[in-house]
């Protein structure tokens, strides 16, 4: 068990290395880094707990974006940052690369192929590959935007700290 | 209101411009159409003027009203592709609460956007290492050892450094993303052929993986769940000619390989 969890955490470490790299491509403020690749880390963990207890990568990948979703509300508070600016690189190492790849491999193969007994099986990976991919995607994007999503609120300035008087008009 | 009376002084037609100055900006940085919309309108609302706005994929269209419908203005501005920058969407939404908070004027707002425009990007060798490392993360999360994470470390690399030069003598953006993709694959495919590694296979699939276009693909469905049906839709098209960019890359690689 002790292996398992030290497996765990250098998931982690890896999904936070991976968004860290990401972040700084996409020309991050310096302040936000280290929160970002925490947020990452915690999402990529929660995402690999689901999936070690045989939950379907779908649900874990939009648990783990939710996650990130939630917590970056508090993050953008402490930096004076759109939420954005965090969730969206830390949901970067959960985009689902291999599978674009072999969805990508799939098309070519199907495309250059002659018809025989093989091409069925082919069809049938690239679809399950592609639509797992896209699910896995909206996943991604709907979890970053749950707390926009259920809080129906457009910015969460005035969540914490009370709307001053002089704002009101 | 009294502030905002004050406010109204500034003529429509110079907030007009700043405002789609800031919408081009904020589109060209990344920023998802809703996000374009709010700040947009939080800084008309604070010189006391309302806007309406047409955001797509490539121009920007406003009209700028006061409430008593005095004044109007409206215009159209192309917006042109940058790249994602996180740095700038972050200082216009810090600017646009400071403009309501502490009633900043339109030459102050000139000033922050340039400022916030000549905010130089890290240093490119960091850049550079990081990216390469957060390749070689992908690959060890994707079941990879030392040897691919490598391998993806030298392939992303060298592939980023391609796509930058290319990007700096104006090639296509997707062709910047092809040559991006032929020479990571070419790299990490010679590892294929060869058979270094226990995974190779996972060092060829995870060594293009730095081109996937991550923002543009996330701000895909945050749009389409907005209702900004037609921006989703455009920026997924966008986000497919990427992947298949990188797709031919990797193809070429493969059979050049014969692998």
């Amino acid at each position: 068990m002790t292996m398992e969890w030290w497996l765990l955490v250098e998931k982690g470490i890896w999904f936070g290395l991976a968004s860290l790299g990401f972040a700084i491509l996409f020309n991050v403020p310096p302040r936000t880094l280290l929160l970002i690749m925490v947020l990452a880390l915690i999402g990529g963990m929660t995402r690999e707990i689901m999936l070690h207890f045989g939950i379907h990568v779908i649900l874990g990948t939009f648990a783990g974006a939710t996650i990130i979703g939630l917590l970056s509300v508090g993050t953008s508070h402490l930096k004076h940052t759109p939420p954005l600016v965090f969730s969206i690189p830390a949901v970067i190492p959960m985009v689902p690369g291999v599978l674009a790849y072999r969805t990508m491999l799939g098309f070519i193969k199907l495309a250059s192929e002659h018809i025989d007994t093989s091409v069925s099986q082919t069809l049938a990976e690239t679809t399950s590959n592609g639509l797992k991919m896209t699910f896995i995607l909206m996943a991604l994007a709907v979890g970053v935007s749950v707390p926009m999503l259920i809080s129906r609120k457009e910015t969460f300035k005035y969540l914490f700290e009370p709307r001053k008087d002089s704002d009101k008009n | 209101m009294e502030g905002n009376v004050n406010h109204n002084r500034v003529d429509v037609k110079e907030i007009g411009l700043v405002l789609l100055d800031i919408g081009a900006i904020l589109m060209s940085s990344g920023a998802n159409t809703t996000r374009i919309r709010t700040t947009i309108s939080r800084i008309s609302e604070a010189f006391g003027y309302s806007t309406e706005l047409l955001v797509t994929h490539r121009a920007i269209m406003l009209s700028v009203t006061d409430s008593a419908h005095h004044s109007f203005f409206s215009s159209l501005k192309r917006t042109s592709p940058h790249g994602v920058n996180f740095k700038v969407v972050s200082g216009i939404s810090r600017m646009s609460w400071r403009i309501v908070e502490e009633q900043w004027d339109v030459e102050q707002i000139k000033v922050e956007l340039t400022r916030l425009e000549s905010i130089p990007q890290y240093p490119r060798i960091l850049i550079l290492l990081l990216v390469s490392l957060a390749g070689s993360s992908f690959c060890r999360l994707f079941g990879g050892h030392v040897i691919e994470m490598g391998i993806v470390f030298i392939a992303s690399f060298a592939g980023l450094l391609i796509r930058q030069e290319t990007i700096k003598r104006n090639f296509n953006p997707y062709l910047c993303v092809y040559f991006g993709a032929v020479t990571a694959s070419l790299i990490s495919g010679l590892s294929v052929k060869l058979g270094w590694g226990s995974t190779p296979e996972t060092a060829l699939a995870t060594s293009v993986l730095f081109l996937v276009p991550g923002v543009p693909l996330i701000n895909i469905f945050i749009d389409l769940l907005d209702g900004n049906l037609m921006n989703g839709t455009l920026r997924g098209i966008n986000g497919l000619i990427i992947s298949f960019s990188i797709a031919l890359g990797l193809l070429t690689a493969m059979i050049i390989y014969q692998i």
